[in-house]
């Protein structure tokens, strides 16, 4: 049993798919920014990601504002919480074999979960600040999801601004194409390290803001957000961060579509066959790796 | 004195390991005769915990209060009670336990589907009546087993309400959407049955994965299919992200229900005014006129002060009713008699009607279906049982 599918719900779904899809490229982009700069794959990315809906959530229960201006304090926070990370722990595996940086982040993530089950419980929570849909002619847009959609959008344009024209935006590309060189030519690679953790995971907690307000809020919620940035970056090019805004719309659209065209149930089957046919076809990813 | 701090170890070391092992027995004093021992496994920690832990609070209320009448055949009832951790695996080994080391004379099931289908096999072998009062899967009574009894609604029958309601409002046509899993799935077969017997047209099925968060695209097609009725196969997560994203897409059919998670209080905690109109599936609510359930309501508060009342209390309560009247009416405690004199109950109990068919399959008991109105849970159906009338059809969302 099911409807005959007409232009209006593949435009209707095209419109989910992009909003979706912004919110999983700013999100990947932390991840590939970590893995260019130090090779390291941070399974915590999405643990950070639940931090950051923490954080807006406590933000909006104690103080009553306007959640998306949490993202003023999660930002920077974050960004400090990510140093700290790298300063302490992940600096130790950057240089070891990528089992050791896998296990490291894993046990972090695990940590942080449990750390929030026990102080924040693990009972849902929400933000109930924006809900509904702007009726546009036949389509409906959510409200949060247009939101997240702009405040992606704005963030990702930034966080490009900064690595294409600041200095520092490029010294982390440098880094990115060879430590080596990068190190020879008198930049401080520590450092740089340091300032990617703390940058990716100010990205992982601003997709953590933005989806508070759409989604149910536990300490679990950022498994999900871990793989789906690990699939973007795979599909975009891993390292390759024009690729990881390529991969975020191009998940959107295939999870999307697939639930259209096929079930809800298969979309995820149908991102990762794609997953599996990049790789297989294209394993440096849509726009191949590492080029900066 | 040496001697006297030596005994005093050893008693502490026996409590420490009663607590370890999870062992909690009441000892009544001294009676007559020996007390009447039933025993049970329970989710007391793990995963269904604090399911597990209310329907608990149930079967001691349901012992203590029996007692005082009296207890059953002049003696005492004891429940010898063991914690599972919500695995299966340990339900069948504390069940075989309490069968053949504890020689317990009657058990009951313990919390939830799953553990009471793995276990049924253990009490099927040894002919010892089980009353199960949390497993509501058709399937486990329906394996040609003689000793497991039902106690509440199955699966089948969470949207019957629902689509009643709707049938008598002359509503056509109905999606149906659920979780892919086992519950979740007998209820959408049951309803698309319900929904054609009553004269219903099912427009749409469609099935989402477990913790599914996306529904967009679900939505749009369930706004292109533009039934008058939507019902959703859930737990609790997905209840609430489904209500959410039917407002975001603007999905507004005249009627919509969930089957589990609706019935939570926080189900309208994280949902506030969204919830409005939303109609939920319950199998017992405190307020529902059964003989006793207001006594056992206060006096559930009283025993256990701040302790959540639910109805997996009412149901522990109830299905120890149901076993503690059997034994009554057998006059014994051979497995076959109480068996002969399960099948022959047809009465209320403070959870509601208890009647099996000869399979042990509850077919007595009554779903309700309330709706939320202005924050509160109101029981709309069936009539026998509502405590106020359905406020139909929904409004568009932003008049909520």
């Amino acid at each position: 049993m099911g409807v005959t599918i007409t232009p209006t719900m593949v435009g209707q779904v095209v419109i989910s798919g992009l909003l979706a899809g912004a919110l999983y490229s700013m999100v990947a982009l932390g991840l590939a920014l970590i893995y260019g700069v130090m090779r390291v794959i941070n399974i915590a990315h999405g643990t950070l990601l639940m931090l950051g809906a923490y954080t807006t959530f406590w933000w909006f229960r104690l103080l009553g504002i306007n959640p998306y201006l949490s993202l003023l304090v999660a930002l920077p926070l974050m960004f400090f919480v990510g140093m700290l990370l790298q300063r302490t722990l992940v600096a130790r595996v950057v240089d070891a074999p990528e089992l050791s940086s896998l296990l490291l982040t894993f046990g972090i993530s695990i940590a942080l979960v449990n750390v929030a089950q026990l102080t924040f419980t693990s009972d849902v929570r929400s933000v109930e600040f924006l809900t509904g849909a702007f009726l546009v002619g036949p389509f409906a847009v959510s409200k949060s999801r247009l939101v997240a959609f702009a405040v992606a959008v704005a963030i990702t344009a930034i966080a490009f601004w900064f690595l294409q024209k600041t200095k520092l935006g490029k010294a982390i590309r440098a880094t990115s194409q060879s430590s080596e060189v990068a190190m020879v030519c008198g930049i401080n690679v520590h450092r740089i390290h340091l300032y990617a953790f703390g940058i990716a995971s100010a990205l992982a907690s601003a997709g953590g803001s933005l989806v508070a307000v759409m989604v149910a809020i536990q300490p679990e919620m950022g498994q999900v957000y871990t793989f789906k940035s690990f699939l973007v970056i795979v599909l975009g090019g891993a390292g390759n961060y024009p690729g990881a805004l390529l991969g975020g719309m191009l998940l959107g659209l295939v999870e999307q579509l697939a639930s259209l065209f096929l079930t809800t149930q298969l979309s995820e089957a149908v991102a990762y066959v794609l997953l599996v046919l990049v790789l297989l076809l294209r394993p440096t990813g849509l726009l191949g790796g590492r080029a900066t | 004195m040496f001697r006297k701090k030596h005994d005093r170890l050893t008693a502490g070391w026996v409590a420490v390991l009663a607590f370890v092992l999870g062992i909690e027995t009441w000892v009544t004093p001294a009676a007559a005769q020996s007390p009447i021992k039933i025993g049970a496994s329970l989710s007391l920690t793990g995963t269904y915990a604090a399911l597990g832990q209310n329907q608990q609070r149930g079967y001691q209320l349901c012992a203590k209060q029996m007692n005082e009448k009296g207890g059953v055949l002049g003696r005492k009832i004891e429940f010898v009670l063991y914690d599972d951790q919500s695995q299966p695996a340990t339900g069948v080994r504390l069940y075989e336990k309490l069968i053949t080391s504890d020689k317990v004379d009657a058990i009951m099931g313990p919390y939830s589907s799953a553990i009471t289908e793995a276990v049924a096999n253990v009490n099927e072998k040894y002919k010892m009546p089980m009353v199960a009062p949390m497993a509501s899967t058709t399937s486990i009574f329906k394996k040609g087993r003689k000793f497991a009894f039902m106690v509440q609604s199955p699966a089948e029958v969470y949207l019957e309400g629902l689509i009643d309601m709707a049938a008598k409002r002359g509503l056509k046509t109905v999606a149906i959407i659920n979780e892919d899993t086992l519950f979740p799935k007998a209820t959408v077969q049951g309803t698309v049955e319900i929904a054609k017997k009553k004269g219903l047209q099912v427009v749409f099925v469609e099935a989402y994965p477990k913790g599914n968060t996306d529904f967009s695209a679900l939505m749009t097609k369930i706004r292109a299919a533009n039934p008058d009725v939507l019902g959703a196969a859930t737990y609790f997560d997905d209840a609430v992200a489904i209500t959410r994203q039917m407002k975001e897409l603007n999905v507004n059919p005249k009627m919509y229900g969930v089957t589990v998670g609706g019935d939570l209080p926080k189900f309208y905690e994280l949902l506030g005014k969204n919830a409005e109109y939303v109609y939920g599936a319950s199998q017992w609510e405190p307020e529902l006129p059964y003989p006793g359930a207001k006594e056992f309501n206060e006096s559930y508060k009283k025993e256990f002060p701040g302790a959540d009342l639910s109805y997996h209390s009412a149901g522990g309560y109830g299905g120890c009713q149901a076993l503690v009247e059997a034994i009554k009416r057998a006059g014994s405690l051979d497995g076959e008699k109480i068996r002969e004199a399960v099948l022959k109950l047809d009465f209320n109990t403070v959870y509601g009607g208890f009647k099996v068919d000869q399979d042990g399959f509850q077919v007595s008991h009554k779903m309700v279906m309330f709706q939320w109105q202005e924050g509160k849970k109101v029981i709309v159906w069936p009539d026998e049982l509502a405590a106020g009338k359905a406020r139909f059809p929904a409004p568009p969302w932003n008049q909520r």
